[in-house]
Parts: C-alpha cells; structure tokens; sequence
C-alpha cells in the first residue's frame, strides 16, 4: 500500500491554500454576520454606528447596546422613537445587532 | 468625472472595464472638472469583478452606490443624475417658513467619488433597455453594466389645464418650486387663500403634506393672521399619524385650515388660479397642487412598471429585482412594495439591495430575512414635531415586507424636543447616504 506523505512544511502550505480556496468559494460567509440588520441603525447612529447622529454606537460591548436595546424595548426608557424600534425586532435579532457594533472600532 | 478621469474611462472601455461604451463629442466638451484632488480612499477597482449602473442620486439611489462599493468585491459603480448636486426634500417645507436655506439642503457626490471610487456621469438618460444593462444618455453617450439599478424618484401625472406649472407649483421635488412657493406665500395679501392639494397614495412621503399643511398654518397664524389655509384631499381620511394630524387640523390649526377628503380636481385655471373638482371650484391666491404621481417614463417605456394600474414597478424585495427584467432593480419611491414613499427607508433598501448584489456577484444568495425600517419627523409647529416609526420583517409567505405591529406607531403629540432631533435625525441620514 503506498502512502502518500507530505513534509511537515509542505502539509502546512497545502493547508493554507485550502483555506484560501475555501475563502474565495464560500463567499456568503465572508459577510460579517449583522451587517445588514444593523444598518438599519445607520440613518439616526451613523454608517457602521460612527456617527454623526444620535449616540455612537461603534466599540461599546455587546452586552451593553443588547441591554440598552431591551431597556427601550421593554419601555424603561420611556414611550419614544427607539422603544418603537427596538419592539419591531425580535430578541435573537437584537443580540446579532449588538454583536455586530462590537466589532466596529 | 474631470475629461482625464473620462479618458480612463473611455481606455477601459477599450479592455471590457469600464461601463462606458461610446461618449459623443458634445458630452466629452462640455465635462465639468470635478474640482477635488483629496486621495480616493477606496479607490474604483481597476479589474472590476461587476459592473452597476446607477440611475438616481437621491436617497435610494447615492446610498446603493455608496454601499455597494463598501460592501462589494471589486464592483465598479457608476452613479448617473441629470444634476450634479441634490436638494433635499426632506425639510424642504422648512424653506416656505425661512428656516431653511436651499443651499442647507444641498448635498453634492465629491465624497462619493473621492471616499468610495464611485464614478459618476450627469446626464440625461434617453432609454433604458432593463433586460441587457444598458443605458442611453442625451447625446449618444451608452452605459453598459452588469446589472442596473434605478433609483428615479417620482413623477407627476399631468393635470388638465395646467399649461404654466409656476402658477400653482407642487414644491414636492425641492428645488426651483420650493424658493417660487415660499415667495408665493410671502407675497401673499395678509387676508388671502393659500390652498394645498394632497393626491391619492401612493405618493411620496405620507405624512409630509400634512406637517406641510401644520407649517403653513403656523406661519401664517403670526404672519397673516386673516389667512386661511384650504386643504384638499383626494383621499377620504389622513393617511397617516391621524392622532396628531386631526389634533393639529382641527384643534391647534382649527382656526386657519379647512380640510376637504375625497376630493378630486378635474381640472384648473392657472390665469385665476382656480381648481375645478367634484366639489365645486375652488380659488387660492397661493395654490400648493401636489399632483398623482408615479414612476418616470422612462421606466414605463422599458416594461418596468407592473403594478400599481401601471404606475410603479413591481420587485423581489430580497434583491429590488423587477419581476419583469430580474437583471434590472428598482429601489426608492419607483418600485411598488409595501413599504412608504419616503428617503429613509430608500436609505434602507439601497441597502438591502447593495448587500443582495454583493452576494450575487459572490455567488451566494440574497440574505433570506431582510429587515426595514422608516422614521421620520413631521412639524406640527415652525418649533415642535412628532415623529413616526415603522419597521418591517420579510414575511416569506406573501414575499413581502410585512409592518410589524409593536414596531410601528407614533409619538403621543408634538413637543420641542422632537423637533431638536428631527435636526440630529437629518444630520445623520445625510451623512449615512452622501458622505
């Protein structure tokens, strides 16, 4: 039985060139996951939550703007504009938007 | 686009890049510099993996630009307009008051070009043919893409007798009209008639011709005192936020506006400025006449309008795809969904088609469950506002956006802070769409 075996180097590069293969093919997962749920943030917090415009959204941590969206949603802070928008969301949705201003620097 | 820029331009055309297949002399002559040398931080792609065509800069049609070349790989994005700068509708009623300058609501594509690689060409397009890419301008120029998307805004139907529009101007596309209708309105005998017309939806901006409507009255209430404000509506109730704009018609206003439902003008008069409807005839010494509206010829003229008897063009809402020429999108107050006419949810589904054609060009499909939103603020006073919310989940079972429920709805009355953040609201959507 013949067994066809790779330098160590070699595995490492064939590897590496998977990977980049697997990149360029699987394109749908190269999209930061929220994104697009999160832009609908972007009209009032400014592209990618940078602003200009209401508060910054851009570096907080998730668990903060997830809370903040629930304080809204569950009307702690008030009847306004953004208890309306954080009730048209779903819970699963909120966290992804969160998730998705923690990565913006 | 400077003549050097055309010239690349035109060189790429040569190896198959560039969208632009034949410029007539008359174009090539009279290209304006673009006047800006600021290093182009995402420059256009010299080996384009796509090429779009972008027909509109207003609010749908700069944000698609804008995020298909942030979200793209390598897609050259050419924006087409008939104007090299955008007035802004949104607090256009403003300028009626002389709160607001136009020149405040001017907003030009420099950083599209330098910050994005976004060219741009301003033009006239003639024909557009939805099923190969490809776009006519006036003068023989012919734009070839991969895909297009259009983003033209509205237009009027054509009201019998009115043969000089500035007699009773619409205002509803901001520019020339909005500065005529503010000086009609100055001009105005202290004791006279202003009448404002509202067409049956859909029309471009729900609620704008009643805050419109509560900005006139407020005005003229310290200005005029003896004015009036007739307003006429070819629908039979508000069309929107009725909480506040019934409030604000009937009690705050009660004593300058009178509002009219269903009513239809047959015709007018621009001499005596006088509109003929089912209710009688009706004499302003302002007439504020929004017409019907619908989307530009041009798009009846290549198919694309399928809906609405006719008057908008049906979509995917995954992707804006016309149903009648899959290659061609149509985002903003143009296509027929469920969602408003208005420039912030245009915003949103510039972005939802942006993020659509990356994926397509990758490969993938659209994202299976976009979400939508539109907020707006609405004068009630020259110094307060409400505000309105929708937002919409994709409802795969209708294949359409759906409104939900809790997520919309708007404020309880009108207050100064509301009014102070319509400032903070505008600056941000601005910004997100042109800078």
């Amino acid at each position: 039985m013949f067994v066809f075996r790779l330098p160590r180097s070699a595995r490492a590069c064939a590897a590496a060139a998977a990977c980049a293969l697997l990149a360029t093919a699987a394109p749908a997962q190269t999209v930061p996951a929220g994104r697009l749920l999160a832009s609908n943030c972007f009209q009032c917090h400014g592209t990618n939550g940078k602003g200009p415009g209401f508060d910054r959204l851009a570096g907080k941590s998730a668990s903060d703007i997830y809370h903040e969206l629930i304080e809204f949603r569950d009307g702690k802070q008030g009847p306004g504009i953004m208890a309306r928008h954080a009730l048209g969301y779903s819970d699963a949705q909120l966290r992804e938007i969160a998730a998705y201003f923690a990565t913006q620097r | 686009m400077d003549r050097r820029q055309l010239l690349r331009a035109v060189a790429g055309a040569a190896a198959g890049f560039s969208p632009l297949l034949a410029l007539a002399d008359d174009d090539r002559k009279t290209r304006r510099k673009s006047g800006s040398s600021t290093p182009q931080a995402l420059p256009a792609p010299t080996s384009p993996k796509a090429r779009v065509i972008v027909l509109g800069g207003g609010m749908g049609g700069t944000t698609l630009a804008k995020y298909l070349r942030m979200w793209g790989d390598a897609v050259d994005v050419t924006l087409v307009d008939r104007n090299p700068s955008y007035t802004s509708c949104i607090m256009s009623s403003l300028v009626l008051t002389g709160q607001r300058s136009m020149s405040s609501l001017a907003f030009g594509y420099d950083n599209l070009r330098t910050r994005y690689g976004v060219r741009t060409v301003f033009g006239e397009v003639v024909a557009i043919d939805p099923v190969a890419c490809r776009v006519t301008l006036q003068g023989g120029t012919v734009l070839q893409g991969d895909r297009l998307v259009l983003a033209p805004g509205i237009a009027f139907d054509e009201v019998p007798g009115l043969t000089q529009p500035d007699a009773m101007p619409h205002a509803w596309k901001a520019g020339p009209q909005t500065s005529l209708l503010a000086r009609q309105l100055a001009a105005m005998p202290t004791n006279g008639v202003a009448v404002l017309t509202i067409p049956a939806v859909p029309y471009r901006c729900p609620p704008g011709p009643y805050e419109r409507a509560c900005l006139i009255a407020d005005w003229l209430r310290l200005r005029k005192p003896q004015a009036r404000l007739i307003v006429l509506d070819a629908n039979p109730d508000f069309v929107t936020e009725k909480d506040n704009f019934s409030r604000a018609f009937f009690d705050l206003h009660g004593r300058v506006i009178e509002y009219r439902t269903n009513v239809i003008i047959d015709s007018v008069d621009p001499t005596s400025r006088t509109l003929f409807t089912n209710g009688g005839a009706v004499r302003g010494d302002v007439v504020n006449l929004i017409p019907r509206q619908r989307a530009p010829q041009l798009l009846a003229d290549a198919g694309l309008l399928n809906a609405t008897g006719g008057r908008f063009a049906a979509v995917d809402v995954l992707s804006y795809a016309s149903t009648a020429a899959p290659s061609t999108h149509v985002i903003g107050d143009a296509s027929a969904t469920t969602q408003p006419k208005a420039g912030h949810i245009a915003n949103q589904e510039a972005k939802v088609c942006a993020d659509a054609l990356a994926r397509l060009f990758a490969g993938g499909s659209p994202d299976p469950a976009p979400v939508t939103n539109s907020a707006c603020y609405s004068t009630i006073t020259m110094s307060k506002a409400s505000w309105l919310h929708a937002l919409y989940q994709y409802d795969a079972a209708s294949a359409s956006m759906k409104p939900v429920a809790a997520g919309s709805g708007a404020s309880v009355g009108w207050n100064g802070n509301h009014f102070e953040d319509m400032g903070t609201w505008f600056t941000a959507l601005m910004a997100d769409t042109f800078a």
